[in-house]
């Protein structure tokens, strides 16, 4: 490599008293794909965020081209050609695609006509696919994220920080994002990707660079690393999914808890119909749009059915239909999102409060009056047995990693004792090291008697937890594996076909 | 811990406002002689009470996520119609039953439209506000002023204007009712709620708490509040001027709320904060009498208060997503 476009040398960033970065050297050179890796927590974001001016350092020399810059704001950063993608869009949903990209070049008299077909031509250039004159409100993520990649495109940007981009893709999708990735490289564009996917980071990049609390573990060109490698830098240990395998000690179903018949709303869910066992974990794998989130959605309340919407659900012997999660809840029935800082836990409350909200709503406080010290013994039992990293039950559950809020997250629904939980997407931005003890838990918790389901689009995750795999393509359960008769490649071909 | 206190950044909102008001305090009592009176400050903190009261009812509609434009406008018409019904004969327990009821009725129906029907807060109380005023001065009042008559010397006047060893009623009510809050906020399972709701009303409701009957009860108590604030403004006065729904009194009240930290985006806030709000502006008013301000200078400054607090709100309790996102460094 020649001489680094962009050098960082000794960056430090500290949030009060801690240090999100502490000390670390980044180089990235002119048309380099550079994957940044680390747990939740590690700093990734931190560091970028620094580059694009989002925050400013603590300390250390940030230089472009070999000399120092100061990026006061994300808009000098831009100017200087940094770009970052963030996993939150932020474009504007009322506005059409072509005028999102053209967004702050607009002309004093701005005729739309012209915009509309300079924006065609440009979207066709990058061989995206997406309507110019579509309000970006009906796009999906994915669409979305293309939006945002042609705008930092369109913006001449010399460097684009991808952060988490692929998460919400399909495989196709994807395929696609890779496609224009490589492109953007022949073009002399650095790409800063940050992701969880080890495997497309090793596929995709030229060089990657390791995080781990703070600090900087190694860097080094892709060809000299391996997944295993890359965990062991992560966590300072080998650790992570094992194998994708099914689990060794797959167990029947149980007594048939939950049956689905004939269940449809809107577009979402088309006349689906499925059967839960006790004791038995079932994935639901399904692509993104596929309806499975709909559907364990309408099954716990969560989404209103209303009396257009037919199908039935039955709940061992007796018909349910819930309209809010309250009543579901109380009939054992709880889902576990898979977004959770929108809806799943209270930011500035406490980790004992979290819990402990959970635990009220069950209605398990003896009376009206809450006993704090009730609260903190049910919440220091779940802290301990999922092994949440905090400094204590009273931090705030904004100031943990991804990995220990869902921890949090899944506590607060579990001191409800439930019968059935809908885990959805459970490890979704969390890092290596507790994607294991979730799994972990979530076998515990079948095995105590308790229905179970997993609902993820990450196979891998799919076969190692699951006991039995249904696979939801646009609105319906369309076919259903036993473990270990189910490889990668039937459960795709019946997720896509 | 779910409080407006912000300890980790040092500096809180209560504490500046707290220093303020010291500051302000002293320069009065060395300009004014008049000002550090006994009597003055006893009748400053008397004058405030209604205020604060109210406030307090605020308070509970923003820490839920909503707000009530129809507290005076309730307070204004239950405490008439009490008047009225007493003054037509009926007994004054009866009739404040009945006042009660009313302000009740107003509440529900607050909370129906915002719980059930989704009407953003800030426009289903604006509308009731109208409707309620309007509604009961055309249909149940006499005039716009009603005096108190037949109820003059029963215990009723004295809810107003009487005094436990020299310590005036009304501040003795803003005592209790700010405790109460105080208590149901802190202790209460349903306070609890009120603050996770405010918080983040989608977990709320995935969590399973009773996301609508909160709604309902907020607006509920709040009402039951105001009828309280009412009947002391009636009583302290010996009547009870109708027209004040129209007035500003309202914004002065969420002045008070937000200037004590009361963070106006949901979920924060305490019931100090509110008390600490109510000093302030309290101190600023009567000191702006004693000086004999112009009310319309005096509105100018209340209103570059009210800026200067939600300000300083929108800084520290930040909705914007991106800044706020600390989890994942």
């Amino acid at each position: 490599m020649t001489s680094p476009m962009i050098r960082m040398t000794g960056m430090v960033k500290r949030y009060g008293p801690v240090a999100a970065i502490d000390g670390v050297d980044f180089q990235l050179g002119e048309g380099e794909i550079h994957s940044l890796l680390g747990e939740n927590g590690a700093g990734k974001s931190t560091l970028t965020k620094m580059l694009s001016g989002v925050a400013t350092p603590t300390s250390g020399v940030i230089e472009l081209d070999g000399r120092p810059v100061t990026f006061e704001t994300p808009a000098d950063a831009m100017r200087a050609g940094i770009n970052m993608v963030y996993q939150e869009n932020s474009l504007v949903p009322s506005m059409s695609v072509a005028q999102n990209l053209f967004m702050g070049d607009e002309k004093l008299f701005n005729r739309l006509r012209p915009l509309y077909i300079a924006a065609q031509q440009f979207l066709q250039s990058l061989n995206f696919n997406v309507d110019p004159w579509a309000s970006v409100s009906t796009l999906g993520v994915a669409q979305r994220q293309m939006v945002e990649i042609a705008r930092a495109v369109r913006k001449n940007a010399r460097v684009i920080v991808f952060d988490e981009p692929t998460a919400s893709l399909t495989p196709e999708e994807k395929h696609h994002f890779f496609n224009l990735i490589r492109r953007l490289k022949q073009d002399r564009v650095s790409i800063i990707f940050i992701s969880h996917a080890l495997e497309e980071a090793l596929e995709i990049s030229d060089r990657i660079t390791i995080l781990r609390d703070g600090k900087l573990v190694e860097t080094g060109d892709a060809k000299d690393f391996d997944r295993a490698r890359i965990i062991a830098g992560m966590v300072g240990r080998e650790s992570g999914i094992e194998g994708e395998t099914a689990p060794a000690d797959a167990k029947p179903p149980g007594k048939r808890v939950l049956s689905v018949q004939n269940l449809s709303m809107g577009k979402a869910v088309r006349n689906t119909s499925f059967s839960l066992y006790s004791g038995q974990v079932t994935g639901i794998f399904g692509l993104i749009g596929s309806g499975r989130t709909e559907t364990a959605k309408v099954i716990s309340g969560v989404l209103k059915r209303n009396m257009f919407h037919g199908g039935e659900v039955w709940l061992e012997d007796k018909p349910v239909r819930y309209r809010v999660p309250r009543t579901a809840m109380r009939d054992g029935i709880v889902y576990v999102t898979e977004d959770r800082k929108a809806e799943g836990f209270f930011d500035d409350m406490s980790i004992a409060e979290n819990i402990g909200m959970g635990f009220l709503a069950a209605g398990f406080n003896k009376s009206q009056v809450v006993r704090r010290s009730d609260i903190a013994e049910v919440a220091k039992y779940w802290t301990g047995k999922f092994n949440v990293a905090a400094l204590s039950n009273e931090a705030r559950v904004i100031e943990l990693s991804g990995g220990n809020q869902q921890k949090v997250v899944i506590a607060k629904s579990l001191v409800q004792k439930p019968r059935v939980v809908f885990f959805d997407e459970p490890t979704r931005g969390v890092d290596v090291g507790a994607i294991a003890e979730i799994h972990r838990l979530i076998r515990e918790l079948s095995r105590s008697g308790i229905t179970v389901v997993v609902i993820s689009s990450y196979l891998p995750e799919i076969l190692s937890i699951s006991d039995r795999i249904l696979v939801c393509r646009k609105g319906r359960i369309v076919e259903e594996f036993a473990a270990g008769t189910a490889e990668e490649k039937t459960i795709m071909y019946a997720a896509v076909h | 811990m779910s409080g407006g206190g912000k300890k980790a950044r040092g500096i809180s909102q209560e504490g500046i406002v707290i220093a303020i008001s010291a500051v302000i305090f002293l320069v009065f009592a060395v300009t004014q002689p008049v000002f550090r009176t006994p009597e003055n400050i006893l009748s400053l903190i008397q004058n405030v009470s209604i205020l604060g009261i109210l406030a307090v009812a605020m308070a509970l509609t923003i820490i839920g996520r909503g707000i009530d434009l129809s507290l005076v406008a309730i307070m204004a018409v239950s405490a008439a119609w009490v008047l009225q019904l007493s003054n037509n004969g009926m007994p004054i327990g009866l009739a404040c039953l009945i006042g009660l009821g009313l302000a009740l009725l107003i509440g529900l129906v607050n909370g129906i439209l915002i719980a059930y029907l989704e009407i953003p807060a800030i426009f289903a109380t604006l509308a009731i506000a109208t409707a309620a005023y309007g509604f009961v001065r055309s249909m149940l009042l006499e005039d716009n002023l009603i005096y108190l008559k037949a109820a003059q010397d029963t215990w009723f006047k004295v809810i107003g204007s009487g005094d436990v060893l020299g310590v005036p009623n009304p501040v003795i009510l803003f005592a209790i009712v700010a405790l109460v809050v105080h208590l149901f906020l802190k202790h209460a399972v349903k306070g609890r709620f009120l603050y996770a709701m405010g918080e983040n009303p989608s977990a709320a409701r995935i969590t399973g708490l009773p996301n609508r009957p909160m709604v309902l009860l907020q607006y509920l108590l709040a009402a039951a509040i105001a009828f309280l604030a009412g009947l002391i403004m009636a009583t302290s006065v010996d009547s009870i001027e109708t027209r004040i729904a129209r007035s500003t009194l309202v914004y002065d009240i969420i002045l008070v709320v937000v200037i004590g930290g009361v963070g106006l985006a949901g979920g924060k806030g305490k019931v100090r904060n509110v008390i600490v709000g109510t000093l302030m502006i309290g101190i600023l008013l009567n000191g702006m009498t004693i000086l004999n301000t112009p009310y319309t200078i005096q509105n100018i400054i209340k209103s570059v208060i009210l800026l200067a607090a939600i300000i300083v709100d929108s800084v520290m309790n930040p909705r914007d997503e991106q800044t706020s996102q600390q989890g994942d460094i």
